[in-house]
């Protein structure tokens, strides 16, 4: 048996919970309210950048600030895709005798065309910003992104600036979350298989110890660089549903600060450097997120930010880790997971 | 008036801004340098010390420079709670709990702004207006004087480093963290007054700006990055570098603004940012490379 299905063998509870899970976001749509439904498919958003952040910083140790720029790319390549005249674009870059020939096609191409738009800005600006460690790493990410939203902001044509920009609809709303859903799923497996696989061995090998790391042959820049790549892929395929979603975005509305300071929420409140961190993570989040929003009103952000804190200093493992650890007295341990 | 008419007033005006970027800088500077933590909540305690200077006009009328006493004063006291309380359980074990923790009070702040002063941005005056004139050049008297109480602050923190035994102690636990430690340093006592100070001065430059610009609660992360541009361009823990830094910022932002539009300042100043990081990450007076 391969190692990959020995170890999703050995955690038969995280897969339990993960169909468990699965299966119960497959119905929403069925059996809430629209209102409800919206509130799901955030939380679909949510699982993808965390699990995309959660690979770059919690694995490969890269604190990045800048995941906003991503995201907002995957939703302004989605919109240009679906709606182009309305950015002064070519019409030939329309999806839409793919979407007249199959719209679930249609849905995913434009998630994965993207998703690449994304992975390729990562693979251009990676090199220089890899050149940056630690803090610099993370300040130099925050101010990329800055960088980018405010280039976009100024760029009305591309960006329909404030205004904002309305990409025409693919599917119906409930086919549109189905095919989120399948794709946020396949993100979230896709993670499992890259963390327990040589290139997952890398990432935690170079956030242990650089040094200790390129004297056993792993290149760092090279793993950086893929798990860069990669993650961004993930945080542009969740920008590009967000926008067919959501049907209108701005460059404040995508790439503003808020996304990644959501991530990171999503991130340590599940537990960074878990793979069922961020699932956890995003439900504790989309709960707490509406009760505060009618609990506390317009200070749910500060809430938020105290509950970073707290989680920080009191339980750096998160819900996950500090749960996990809880119950870690039994035989099924995960292998890969251990490293918090 | 074309626009290159336009760039020794431009240029000027920079300076003078460039001080109090100098100042919001040092502080960060200062943190950095000796507790080895972005203080990403920087932005954020230089927006809260524009409030302090702007609630008190509106309410007491009082003058800003006054508030920017009070500023310095409450400011030193958030500080040392935030080390106190926060910092001190994260300081020296690795470098992504400061950042998530000072992220989390940046959020915090930027949230009490826009709810208790609403999104709208707000200013101060100082009262009376006036300008001295250098042949085409005009300097107001509200850029001057902010200016001068930016650089009057900046040196008096250099003498406090330089000829108090604090200020020796605080340079010594930059230099060498346990060997401070080793000929009996508190270190602990040190990052509490560092973070004080640090973010004193972070709202004294809020008040002075408040003077010049409006402040809202969405500015916090913009005057972050300034003010660590600034500390990169002039190199962790230089004094004269920071202030130098501050100037070429302040004047490089409004020459951009004369000549590509108001709205390329920042990019302007991220860019150079980035550009430092990446030819000169000692920055132009550093000793300490960047890259680390």
């Amino acid at each position: 048996m391969s190692r990959w299905s020995e170890s999703l063998f050995a955690s038969r509870r995280t897969l339990a919970v993960g169909v468990v899970l699965f299966v119960v976001m497959a119905v929403v749509p069925f059996v809430t309210t629209a209102y409800q439904t919206t509130l799901a498919m955030t939380a679909l958003v949510f699982v993808m950048l965390a699990v995309s952040w959660n690979l770059l910083a919690g694995y490969a140790g890269q604190i990045s600030l800048g995941h906003a720029a991503f995201f907002g790319m995957g939703a302004y390549v989605a919109a240009w895709l679906t709606k182009p005249g309305a950015a002064n674009l070519p019409s030939w870059i329309s999806l839409h005798p793919i979407i007249a020939l199959n719209p679930v096609l249609g849905l995913l191409v434009a998630m994965i065309l993207g998703g690449l738009a994304s992975a390729v800005l990562a693979l251009a600006v990676g090199p220089m910003m890899f050149r940056l460690r630690g803090h610099y790493f993370a300040i130099g990410t925050l101010a990329l992104a800055a960088i980018i939203r405010l280039v976009m902001t100024d760029q009305r044509t591309l960006s329909g600036g404030s205004t904002g920009y309305y990409p025409s609809q693919v599917m119906g709303a409930t086919d549109t979350y189905l095919v989120t859903l399948f794709v946020a799923a396949a993100i979230t497996l896709a993670s499992y298989f890259v963390v327990n696989s040589r290139l997952g061995l890398g990432m935690q090998a170079i956030n242990d110890d650089e040094v200790a790391a390129s004297g056993l042959g792993v290149s760092p820049l090279r793993y950086k660089m893929y798990a860069f790549v990669l993650t961004s892929f993930m945080a542009g395929i969740a920008g590009s549903s967000y926008a067919l979603n959501q049907l209108y975005i701005n460059p404040t509305s995508t790439l503003g600060v808020n996304w990644t300071v959501q991530t990171l929420v999503v991130v340590v409140l599940g537990g960074m450097g878990t793979l069922a961190g961020p699932l956890f993570g995003t439900v504790v989040f989309v709960v707490i997120d509406n009760l505060l929003s009618s609990v506390v009103g317009s200070l749910a952000t500060t809430v938020e930010g105290i509950i970073i804190i707290l989680f920080v200093i009191l339980l750096p493992s998160g819900v996950y880790g500090y749960a996990r650890s809880y119950l870690a007295e039994g035989t099924d341990r995960e292998p890969a997971l251990t490293e918090a | 008036m074309s626009p290159i008419d336009l760039l020794p007033q431009a240029v000027a005006n920079g300076l003078l801004l460039g001080g109090i970027y100098a100042l919001a800088a040092l502080g960060l500077s200062l943190i950095f340098g000796i507790m080895d933590i972005v203080n990403l909540a920087h932005g954020h305690l230089l927006m809260f010390g524009g409030y302090v200077a702007i609630i008190l006009l509106a309410m007491f009328g009082v003058t800003p420079l006054a508030g920017m006493l009070v500023a310095i004063v409450l400011l030193f006291a958030i500080g040392v709670f935030l080390e106190r309380v926060l910092l001190d359980r994260v300081v020296d074990g690795g470098i992504e709990q400061p950042i998530l923790v000072l992220f989390g009070v940046a959020l915090v702040f930027q949230n009490l702004g826009q709810h208790f002063l609403g999104s709208n941005a707000h200013s101060t005056t100082l009262g009376f207006n006036g300008h001295l004139a250098f042949g085409p050049i005009q300097l107001s008297s509200s850029r001057a004087i902010t200016f001068v109480l930016a650089v009057v602050l900046v040196a008096l923190t250099w003498a406090f480093l330089e000829y108090t035994t604090t200020g020796h102690a605080i340079r010594a636990t930059s230099q060498n963290r346990e060997a401070a430690r080793y000929v009996g340093i508190d270190t602990d006592r040190i990052y509490m007054v560092t973070m004080g100070v640090g973010s004193a001065l972070a709202g004294a430059a809020g008040a002075l700006l408040s003077v010049l610009f409006p402040i809202s609660p969405y500015l916090g992360w913009s005057y972050l990055l300034k003010a660590f541009a600034v500390v990169v361009l002039g190199g962790v823990g230089s004094i004269a570098g920071t202030l130098v830094g501050g100037l070429i910022i302040g004047s490089a932002e409004n020459v951009t603004a004369i000549l590509l539009g108001g709205s390329y300042r920042d990019i302007a100043t991220f860019l150079i940012f980035l550009l430092v990081l990446l030819v000169r990450p000692q920055g132009l007076f550093g000793s300490r490379s960047g890259g680390e």
